[in-house]
């Protein structure tokens, strides 16, 4: 039964090999994402504290 | 006109979304793939290989998506010089980049018991594989560059030049004779697909696009945070 389930038909390699893949990438990507916020997670505060400016929405302007 | 794009919308909604986003996450994943692997009925000429479409049709949509917002994102930062556009861009192309990868990966594999090979020079496949090297060229600058404001600026511009490839990769299929089958969803007409194939499809589309946001969201609050302490 569950060796019916991984032979897929007999396509199993194909269809196994590209959910790994899919998965291994966006796994990859979420770590890293993690990771780099986490890096620099120990000054958030330098952004939380001050009153940080709203968007510049006018066309003079180029900062955050 | 941008004021609900202002930095604090989303760095608010990314302290404050993440752990609901997760959890909708989880529950949309496991239905999506137990449907897609379980429940979804083969195909009457790919038979089981069709259950790689639940991964490689909501990848390709998710990276021309994502590269759609990329370059708009990139035409408002260079016109009206609006830098949080930019970061907006710069937070999304890891994300299409890597749905763009999924989706010439998946259906390479897909290609190989389907049409006897694993590539072909085709419109649809070329074209694809163009944007996943703009988006590689698009990371890649920003990694390089080391002034924050060259690298604004010429990311801008592959952002908007690479809007061309959009409906190239769209309408490939109608406009050559290529080897990828026509679409069987799309905005103007009815779906072709039968309901039992199309449920997984929407559901992991709707995973896949949560998980870009969450992933997303991280990205967006990693730049803002870097960029104002660089500042400093």
């Amino acid at each position: 039964m569950i060796l019916e389930f991984l032979n897929m038909g007999g396509y199993g390699l194909y269809i196994w090999l590209s959910y790994a893949f899919a998965a291994l990438s966006l796994i990859s990507l979420y770590y890293v994402s993690v990771k780099k916020l986490n890096s620099i997670k120990n000054i958030e505060h330098l952004y939380q504290s001050e009153k940080v400016e709203e968007a510049s929405v006018s066309a003079q302007s180029n900062r955050f | 006109m941008f004021g609900i794009f202002k930095p604090r919308t989303f760095f608010n909604l990314a302290n404050t979304s993440l752990f609901w986003l997760k959890i909708i996450l989880v529950f949309a994943l496991i239905t999506g793939l137990i449907l897609a692997l379980l429940f979804s009925p083969i195909d009457y000429l790919q038979k089981d290989t069709v259950r790689i479409m639940y991964v490689h049709v909501p990848s390709s949509w998710i990276s021309l998506f994502i590269f759609l917002i990329i370059g708009i994102s990139s035409f408002i930062s260079l016109i009206f010089k609006l830098r949080v556009f930019s970061v907006y861009a710069k937070s999304l192309a890891p994300i299409g980049l890597v749905f763009s990868l999924i989706s010439v990966v998946t259906g390479s594999l897909w290609g190989y018991p389907t049409w006897g090979t694993f590539w072909s020079w085709d419109g649809r496949l070329t074209s694809m594989f163009v944007l996943v090297l703009t988006y590689f060229l698009y990371v890649s600058l920003w990694s390089f560059i080391k002034n924050y404001n060259s690298a604004e600026k010429i990311t801008n511009i592959i952002g908007i030049v690479g809007l061309i490839n959009i409906p190239i990769i769209k309408f490939s299929v109608a406009w050559w004779n290529t080897l990828h089958q026509p679409a069987s969803i799309t905005l103007t007409a009815a779906p072709t697909i039968h309901s039992s194939m199309l449920a997984p499809l929407l559901i992991m589309f709707f995973s896949f696009c949560i998980l870009s946001l969450i992933i997303f969201l991280i990205r967006y609050k990693y730049e803002i945070i870097n960029f104002r302490v660089n500042k400093k």
